[in-house]
C-alpha cells in the first residue's frame, strides 16, 4: 500500500497540469496563480509535500480536496454508497446472465443454444460500454419513457427511486461483464464435463440435470468465482464510464474529475481506497476457494 | 323571427368563447410563482466566490446569489444594482456612490457602506478587473452608512464598467466574511444579497438555491443582467451532468428543464422535439490562437503576420460549427456585434486574407527555416482541437512546420504560463465589456503582449473618459491589433442550449444564463 501511495503521489504531481490554473479559470493571470499556489502550499518542494502527505496518512487524514471544500475522507464516504450499489447491482446482473449462459452453452455444446449464447457474450465483450449505455438511454428513457435517463437516489432514503435509477446502468454494465463470466463458465464446465467421474455419474443413470448442476457445476466453480472476484474488482474502479454517462456520483466519476482538475488529495485518496478494496476482494476470493473446494487448505 | 334570436345566441357564445380563450391565454402567459427549475450544466464550480476565480460556471451560479454595485444592461452598459447612483467630482477624480437602503443579506443583516468597502477592497486584490481598477484608486472609504467614496490617482474611464462586469465580479459580501477570507483563499460561507440564496451544495449531485423571500428588487423592468429581478421559482437546482449526450436526453425526457453547453450536433434532434426549444447562445467565443511573444519563434512579428495572411477562416469556422451556418459568424471586430458600443466595422483589415503568396513572402522575410512551431491544443473542448487541426493543415500548405501538441486542459493552462514550453496555444475569447478588459492585449496574461504601442493605447483608453474619443482609440487599437498580431482572431462561434417549453421568460439575449425573472408553466 505504501508503494502504491508513493507511486500515485509522484505520478500525479509529476504529470503536467496545475489545480490552481484550473480553479482560477481561463482568464487568471500568472500572478494570481502564484499567490494561490502559495496559499495552498503547492509551491513547496515535492519531497516536503510527500513527507507531509505520509504524516497525514499515518494519522488517518487523507487531506482536503481543493475543489470540494471538504476532507477527502468525507468525499470518499459520500461516493462509496453509489459505487457499492452500482457494483452489486451490475455484479448481480453479470452473474445471473453469465453463469447460466455458460452452463447451458457447455451442456449443449455445439448446439444452436451454445452458438447463440456465445455470440451474445462475444457482443458483450466487443460492444463498448459507452455506446451501449447511450443507446439504453435513448431507447428506454427518451423513446419509451420507461425509466429515467440518468441520476441517482439513495437506497437508504428512496429505495424505489434508487431501483428505477439503477436498472439501466446495472444492466448495461452487467451485460458487458457477463460476457467474460459466461465464457469462463462455459470453458470450465466443458473441462469438468469431460472428466471420468462425470462419465461414471452418467453411467450410474443420474439425470443429465443432476450430472450438470450437482456434479459438474460445483467442480467448475473455483475458476468462476475467481473471475467473479476479478469482475468485482474491475467494477469498483472501472465503472467510470457508466457513472459518467448515467450521472451517478460515485468513486469512478470522482476520480476522473479529480484527475482532470488535478485535485491531488482526492486522486490519492481514491487510489488508496481502491487498492485496499482490491486487496480485500482478493482475500475474500481466496477464502471462498477453500469453502467451495475442500481440497484447498491454507494451513 | 328565429333568425335574430339564433344570431344573438351565436354572438353571445362567440363572445364567451373569445373571453374564455383570452383569459386562459392571459393566465397561461402570466408569470406565476412556484416550482423547481432543474438546470443541467457541465460540471462543478471550483468555488462560489466570484472575487476569486474567472471560471464561467462560477460566474453563472454566483450571479444568482450575489450582486455588485453595478450591473450591465441589455446593451452591456453599466446600470446601478446595489448602488442608488453616483456622482463624479468636477476634476473626475472622486466617485461618490449612494447605496440603496434597506437591502438585507441572506443572513438578515442590512447591507451598509462597511460591507461595500470590505468586499471591494478584497475584490481589488484578487479579481483581474478589481486589480485593474484598484491600481488607479488612491483611497476608498465609507463616508456614512449608505455612502462610499472612491478617490482616483488619475481620471479613469473604467470605474463603472469594472464594477458592473459579471465575471470575477465585485460581489458584495457581509464585512465579516470579506475580512475573514484573505483574497487568495476562496470564500466558503456564501452570503449575498441576490434573489436566491444557497441552500445546499452536494458536489457531483446538485447545488440548490432557494428564493430569498426578503429580496428587495429594483423598480425598473428587467434589463440584461440588471434591472428588476423576481425570484419566481421556489428553487433552482443546478445538476452537474458531465456527459453532454445525457444532458440532451434529460432535457428531452423532462428530467431537466434546461440544459446548457450542448454539442452543436444535437441541434436537429432538439428541433424535432415538440417539448423542447433549442437556443443558439450569442456571443459564445471567438476562436483564438495566442502567440508566445516573450520567447521563441513567434516573437517574430512577420511570422505572426504570415500565419494571419495564410488563413482561410470560413471553412475552419464551418467545420468547427458542424457545417451549420447558424452557429458561426464571420467578423473581424474584436468585440462581438452584441456589444454594440465597442463593435467595429473597419474595412480593409488584413483578416481572413487567404493570401498564400503574401504568407510565403512573409515567411521568407522572417528568415523562417521550417523550425517546428509548438502549437498547444486540447481535445477536452472539441472546437479548440478542430480549429487547431484545420489551422495546421492550412499553415503547412504555405510552408509552416506545425508541431500540434494535444494535451488535456489542465496541462494546457499550466504550460501556457511557461514561455519556454510553447509558441502558440488555442483558446476562446468570451465577451469583454470594455476595451481595457481584453486580456490578450495586456502583458500580464499568457502570451504576454508587451508591445509599447498597444500598451500606450490601452493606457489612454483607461484614462480617457470622453466616449467618442474612446471609440476612436478603440478603432486605432483594432488596426494596431491586425498589424502587430498578438493573437489570431478567427470567427465567432455560438453555443447551444435547450429549454423545455414550460420554461418561460428566459432572456436569450444574455451571453451567460440567468434565471431570475424566469417562471415555470407547470
Amino acid at each position: 500500500m505504501a508503494v502504491v501511495v508513493t507511486i500515485v503521489f509522484l505520478l500525479i504531481h509529476l504529470i503536467p497540469g496545475d489545480p490552481v490554473s484550473v480553479m482560477l479559470g481561463p482568464d487568471a493571470t500568472p500572478a494570481q496563480i502564484q499567490g494561490t499556489r502559495q496559499a495552498l502550499g503547492l509551491d513547496r518542494p515535492l519531497y516536503e509535500q510527500l513527507l507531509a502527505f505520509y504524516a497525514r496518512v499515518l494519522r488517518g487524514d487523507l487531506g482536503h480536496s481543493y475543489f470540494l471544500d471538504r476532507p477527502v475522507t468525507r468525499a470518499l464516504a459520500e461516493r462509496a454508497e453509489p459505487t457499492i450499489v452500482l457494483m452489486l447491482s451490475a455484479l448481480l446482473v453479470a452473474v445471473v446472465i453469465g453463469v447460466p449462459s455458460g452452463i447451458v452453452a457447455a451442456a449443449h455444446r455445439g448446439s444452436p443454444w451454445d452458438r447463440g449464447l456465445m455470440l451474445v457474450s462475444l457482443l458483450g465483450v466487443c460492444v463498448p460500454g459507452f455506446w451501449l449505455s447511450l443507446n439504453f438511454i435513448y431507447f428506454f428513457a427518451v423513446r419509451l419513457r420507461w425509466l429515467p435517463a440518468a441520476g441517482y437516489a439513495s437506497v437508504l432514503t428512496d429505495p424505489v427511486g434508487a431501483l428505477t435509477y439503477m436498472v439501466l446502468p446495472a444492466v448495461s454494465l452487467g451485460f458487458n461483464q457477463s460476457a467474460l463470466i459466461a465464457r469462463i463458465s462455459r470453458s470450465c464446465m466443458l473441462e469438468v464435463l469431460q472428466q471420468d467421474y462425470i462419465r461414471t455419474a452418467r453411467a450410474k443413470g443420474l439425470s443429465p440435470r443432476v450430472v450438470t448442476y450437482v456434479h459438474g457445476f460445483r467442480n467448475a466453480l473455483v475458476p468462476v468465482v475467481a473471475v467473479i472476484g476479478i469482475t468485482t474488482a474491475i467494477l469498483i474502479g472501472g465503472a467510470v464510464v457508466t457513472e459518467i454517462v448515467f450521472n451517478i456520483p460515485g468513486l469512478g466519476r470522482l476520480i476522473i474529475s479529480a484527475i482532470l482538475r488535478r485535485d491531488y488529495p482526492v486522486v490519492q485518496g481514491v487510489v488508496l481506497v481502491t487498492a485496499a478494496a482490491y486487496v480485500f476482494i482478493n482475500l475474500v476470493v481466496d477464502v471462498l476457494y477453500a469453502f467451495i473446494d475442500p481440497r484447498i487448505r491454507y494451513d | 323571427m328565429a333568425g335574430p334570436f339564433v344570431f344573438r345566441r351565436a354572438l353571445v357564445a362567440f363572445v364567451v368563447v373569445a373571453l374564455v380563450t383570452a383569459a386562459s391565454a392571459l393566465a397561461a402567459e402570466t408569470p406565476r410563482k412556484g416550482g423547481i427549475l432543474r438546470i443541467g450544466n457541465l460540471g462543478e464550480p471550483p468555488a462560489l466566490d466570484p472575487h476569486w476565480t474567472t471560471a464561467s460556471i462560477t460566474e453563472t451560479l454566483t450571479n444568482h446569489i450575489y450582486e455588485g454595485l453595478y450591473s450591465l444592461d441589455r446593451e452591456k452598459k453599466p446600470i446601478p444594482m446595489l448602488a442608488e447612483g453616483h456622482t463624479v467630482s468636477r476634476d473626475g477624480l472622486t466617485y461618490t456612490f449612494k447605496l440603496r437602503q434597506g437591502i438585507t443579506f441572506h443572513n438578515g443583516k442590512e447591507m451598509t457602506s462597511e460591507d461595500v468597502v470590505a468586499s471591494l477592497s478584497r475584490w481589488g486584490k484578487q479579481s483581474i478587473y478589481g486589480k485593474a481598477l484598484f491600481a488607479q484608486v488612491a483611497d476608498f472609504k465609507a463616508v456614512d452608512k449608505y455612502t462610499v467614496e472612491m478617490k482616483l490617482k488619475e481620471k479613469s474611464a473604467i470605474v463603472l464598467v469594472s464594477l458592473a462586469v459579471p465575471n470575477n465580479f465585485g460581489a458584495i459580501y457581509p464585512k465579516e466574511i470579506a475580512e475573514k477570507f484573505p483574497p487568495q483563499v476562496k470564500v466558503t460561507e456564501y452570503i449575498g444579497t441576490g434573489p436566491y440564496k444557497l441552500a445546499e451544495w452536494k458536489p457531483d449531485q446538485y447545488i440548490r438555491m432557494v428564493r430569498f423571500a426578503e429580496y428587495k428588487s429594483r423598480n425598473e423592468k428587467p434589463n440584461g443582467y440588471g434591472g428588476g429581478k423576481t425570484a419566481y421559482v421556489d428553487e433552482i437546482r443546478w445538476v452537474p451532468v458531465p456527459e453532454v449526450a445525457t444532458r440532451v436526453a434529460q432535457v428531452e425526457t423532462g428530467e431537466l428543464d434546461f440544459a446548457d453547453d450542448l454539442n452543436l450536433d444535437a441541434f436537429d434532434r432538439l428541433k424535432r422535439n415538440p417539448a423542447v426549444r433549442p437556443i443558439v447562445s450569442k456571443p459564445y467565443y471567438w476562436l483564438v490562437a495566442v502567440f508566445n511573444k516573450k520567447e521563441g519563434l513567434m516573437t517574430n512579428q512577420k511570422l505572426r503576420q504570415a500565419w494571419q495572411a495564410a488563413l482561410d477562416i470560413e471553412p475552419i469556422m464551418k467545420n468547427v460549427a458542424g457545417g451549420k451556418t447558424e452557429f458561426y459568424r464571420m467578423d473581424s471586430s474584436l468585440a462581438p456585434v452584441e456589444i454594440t458600443t465597442w463593435h467595429t466595422k473597419i474595412q480593409g483589415l488584413p483578416w481572413n486574407e487567404r493570401n498564400t503568396e503574401k504568407a510565403k513572402r512573409l515567411l521568407q522575410e522572417a528568415g523562417y527555416k521550417k523550425e517546428p512551431v509548438r502549437f498547444l491544443a486540447t481535445q477536452e473542448y472539441k472546437w479548440m482541437y478542430d480549429f487547431a487541426l484545420l489551422t495546421k493543415q492550412q499553415l503547412e500548405d504555405v510552408g509552416f512546420n506545425i508541431d500540434l501538441q494535444v494535451v488535456d486542459w489542465a496541462t494546457l493552462v499550466k504550460r501556457r504560463n511557461n514561455p519556454k514550453e510553447y509558441d502558440a496555444f488555442t483558446t476562446g475569447m468570451g465577451a469583454f465589456y470594455d476595451p481595457t478588459h481584453h486580456i490578450y492585449l495586456t502583458a500580464s496574461w499568457p502570451g504576454w503582449t508587451t508591445d509599447e504601442d498597444i500598451a500606450r493605447v490601452q493606457a489612454e483608453l483607461a484614462r480617457e473618459t470622453d466616449h467618442k474619443k474612446r471609440v476612436a482609440l478603440w478603432e486605432k487599437q483594432t488596426r494596431q491589433f491586425y498589424e502587430k498580431v498578438p493573437v489570431i482572431r478567427y470567427g465567432d462561434l455560438f453555443g447551444l442550449r435547450a429549454a423545455r417549453h414550460t420554461v418561460k421568460d428566459f432572456d436569450e439575449g444574455n451571453e451567460r444564463i440567468r434565471f431570475f425573472n424566469v417562471w415555470l408553466e407547470k
